[in-house]
């Protein structure tokens, strides 16, 4: 793991001593280097995982994890290039100096073996994204935003560091080899229902679950694009993959528990599908879509089966893709119109017919239009949920509807239509927005030709 | 104030420190103290003006109170065991007394009203001696005693401490009362562990002084002593901006800076002694002290030029205090996390 670990640390050296017209060049490019050495760990033997060292490992749940990390560095970095072109050089250091700390606390997140290192990563992450989100954001709901997300993530998660070192007491080890066949089984008591509850609650905030999640539009809508891209991407997903490990040792109480969140995800993925359809801000529709999908993951995890891991394993890593694209392209009309507001941007299929193409893919994706990995792993999800419950058929099937709806609802008053009259002087696409999309879209397409490796 | 004179008031602060922290005669451990006080006194008003003189005034009358309690804690010790010696097995009257007494000292609450107005009316650098040096000696009679402290009286006071150092300091724009605020919170955090470990007692105090000290020297750097001050920062010296953003996230406890260490060791103790629903509230409360910690760094750091910055400019004056070992504090109170694992040398 260090072969990741040590090149990523020293992109930032190169970052500060690079010449002024070679810094987007070096960092991009050397990254994108970093992105095919974790290719590697995709390989997975069996059904044992990759034991590297003692602290890290890798499976074949954090390994395609990994490689979408390492993979959405060098797109963030293309994605930031225009936006920043105007601040001073030591600026633009300095923002690229964050990406590249916030993808190293993440490499490290994704493949640790202690829980306790797992903890003090996730709650490092934070940091960077707080001042890309607060420094770099573009309005003055930025501060307010900033706070949110902190916040919100850190009341949650404080409980969890009481849980695990109460569990590390117990159970006498916290490292996740270990842990897996050691961990007592605990029943549905009040002390463990409290247990539980601190256990799960980080990672319920930071997916978000549909009542928590008052942080997630705020933030992604200030954040700048390689902000909103780590974020819908990256750091959702790292619930996702912290509830899938800690559920482990949370058996069998977890039969019980799992009610009243189940309950809030399947009603709020309908409801936030169902804002999707009302919203005038393009970013804010995006965002409330990813809370939508993540509620689909929380459902997964908390059924429990091994179909569902597989979906929410494969959901995690599409809508990663899809959604860091979906970002890109809303911001490649903030950039042009410098307003999110969909109605300012109308009709640009007329204007700019490939981004069009882009973003026919990019909203077929996103509504899981077979074969692609999203509805993949959506179909896992909605099947094992309804062996569990036959009732939530219902409700999954009225958010595929939904999601249907608000993804052409969003596509058509974009890109159909009559154009704006005051959009006629926009720039054309760059190549280096064409190159954006086509770098997310094509390990999407690749993915639905071989599956298998993202189904954990 | 003159060089002799200077250097023989801090001679007598730094030995009756080193006096109560070395003697094992009860007698020496107060007379320790009064020479503290008494020395300190001068270094409060530094500056001379009738608000110095107030706060030196309310200084001087709370730690001889304290005193006055501590010496008869110490008589009624005397009373009972009819020797003077330091040691750990006190009288259950004496002990209460004396916790009381050094709580008294420490600023923990309910006794706390002293700290913001005594540390607003100095000037900086004696509000730095005030927050860290002082600290030391209290600290280090609670360690002796810490076996028959009374438990529900050192965890209230914990307890206490953490939430009137957290609200306290929300509404506060000054930044020596917001320091004062948040050392009433780090004894809280000292307090709650000191009857399980008190070995992580001192690893939070001198990771507490290592952090207080720095900032005191970042703001006295800048010769800051408000908020919106603080907001000219990336114009005078554009470096300390950065500095003041991680130190004040590693004050307020947040992983992977050194500020988590203290926190996370704290926690560790608490719940191997099977306390749960004490360190989620004392972790709760801590981030009170997070949110008036992350204000400033708004201010400072991440609301730069060509943002809003509603603050008129200031002139830029040479720093003339001095800041020694500035870098290496600064790398001190950032990046000890990695070495966390030495702490299994303590065991």
């Amino acid at each position: 793991m260090l072969k990741i670990i040590v090149p990523t640390a020293m992109l930032m050296p190169m970052t500060w001593l690079s010449k002024p017209n070679m810094i987007w060049i070096n960092s991009t490019t050397y990254s994108l280097l970093i992105s095919l050495i974790s290719l590697s760990y995709l390989n997975q033997l069996g059904d044992n995982s990759l034991n590297l060292s003692l602290l890290f490992f890798s499976d074949s749940l954090s390994a395609p994890l990994l490689v979408l990390t390492t993979w959405l560095l060098p797109l963030m970095l293309m994605a930031s290039q225009s936006h920043l072109s105007k601040e001073t050089l030591s600026r633009k250091k300095l923002y690229i100096t964050m990406l590249i700390i916030l993808q190293l606390l993440l490499i490290m997140t994704f493949t640790a073996t202690e829980l306790i290192m797992f903890y003090i990563l996730f709650e490092a992450t934070l940091i960077p994204t707080l001042i890309i989100i607060t420094r770099w954001g573009n309005q003055t709901e930025r501060l307010n935003a900033g706070l949110y997300f902190l916040f919100y993530t850190l009341m949650g998660s404080l409980p969890l560091l009481v849980a695990l070192l109460y569990i590390q007491n117990t159970t006498g080890t916290l490292n996740f080899l270990v842990i897996q066949y050691w961990a007592k089984p605990i029943s549905a008591t009040w002390s463990n229902i409290f247990l539980w509850l601190a256990c799960m609650m980080a990672f319920m905030v930071k997916m978000p679950l549909y009542g928590l999640h008052l942080w997630l539009p705020k933030a992604h809508v200030e954040a700048p694009i390689a902000g909103s891209m780590v974020l819908a991407a990256v750091l959702l997903k790292l619930g996702g993959y912290g509830m899938m490990r800690i559920t482990i040792l949370l058996n069998p109480a977890t039969n019980q528990m799992a009610y009243p969140f189940m309950m809030l995800s399947l009603w709020g993925m309908v409801m936030t599908s169902s804002i999707c359809l009302r919203q005038t801000d393009l970013k804010s529709l995006i965002a409330y879509s990813s809370v939508s999908h993540m509620a689909l993951v929380i459902v997964a995890v908390l059924i429990q089966t091994p179909w569902s891991y597989m979906g929410a394993t494969a959901l995690m890593i599409a809508h990663g893709l899809t959604s860091s694209m979906l970002f890109c392209l809303a911001n490649s009309n903030y950039e042009r119109v410098h307003s999110r507001t969909m109605i300012l941007a109308r009709g640009l299929q007329t204007i700019l017919p490939l981004m069009a193409a882009w973003w026919l893919l990019a909203s077929l994706a996103n509504l899981a239009l077979p074969p692609t990995i999203n509805l993949i792993g959506e179909l896992f999800v909605v099947v094992a949920s309804f062996s569990w419950s036959n009732m939530t058929i219902v409700l999954m099937g009225t958010n595929i509807i939904i999601t249907a709806l608000y993804t052409l609802y969003m596509l058509t008053t974009t890109q159909r239509g009559k154009y704006t009259h005051h959009i006629k002087n926009i720039n054309p696409s760059f190549t280096r927005e064409n190159a954006l999309m086509a770098l997310h879209l094509l390990p999407l397409l690749l993915l639905s030709l071989n599956p298998k490796i993202v189904l954990g | 104030m003159k060089p002799p004179i200077f250097i023989t008031i801090m001679l007598t602060v730094i030995s009756g420190t080193m006096i109560v922290m070395t003697t094992s005669h009860w007698l020496m451990v107060w007379i320790g103290f009064e020479m503290n006080l008494l020395a300190v006194i001068p270094i409060l008003m530094k500056k001379y003006n009738p608000r110095a003189t107030e706060a030196a005034t309310k200084y001087f009358l709370t730690q001889a109170t304290a005193s006055m309690l501590l010496m008869m804690g110490i008589i009624i010790n005397l009373l009972h065991s009819g020797q003077w010696t330091v040691s750990k097995d006190l009288n259950p009257m004496a002990s209460i007394m004396m916790t009381i007494a050094l709580a008294m000292k420490l600023g923990l609450a309910p006794f706390h009203f002293w700290v913001p107005e005594v540390t607003q009316g100095i000037s900086m650098s004696s509000g730095l001696i005030l927050l860290t040096w002082q600290k030391i000696a209290p600290l280090s009679i609670l360690y002796q005693i810490s076996p028959t402290i009374n438990p529900s009286l050192l965890l209230t006071m914990a307890i206490m401490s953490v939430m009137v150092g957290g609200w306290g300091g929300l509404n506060q724009t000054q930044l020596r009362k917001i320091m004062a605020y948040s050392s009433i919170a780090h004894m809280g955090w000292m307090a709650a562990i000191m009857m399980y470990s008190p070995t992580m007692m001192i690893l939070n105090l001198t990771i507490y002084i290592i952090m207080t000290l720095t900032t005191f020297m970042l703001f006295m750097h800048n010769s800051t002593t408000t908020t919106s001050s603080l907001s000219q920062t990336w114009n005078k010296t554009p470096l300390i901006t950065s500095f003041i953003l991680v130190l004040m996230m590693s004050l307020g406890g947040l992983p992977p800076l050194s500020g988590f260490i203290p926190k996370w060791m704290i926690i560790q103790g608490l719940t191997k002694n099977e306390m749960i629903m004490m360190p989620t509230l004392l972790a709760m409360t801590a981030l009170l002290n997070l949110y008036f910690y992350m204000r400033l760094t708004y201010t400072t750091a991440l609301t730069m030029f060509p943002s809003n910055n509603c603050m008129k400019m200031k002139w830029r004056f040479e720093c003339t205090e001095k800041t020694t070992f500035l870098p290496p504090l600064i790398v001190m109170s950032t990046m000890l996390l990695p070495l966390a694992p030495m702490l299994s040398i303590l065991d």
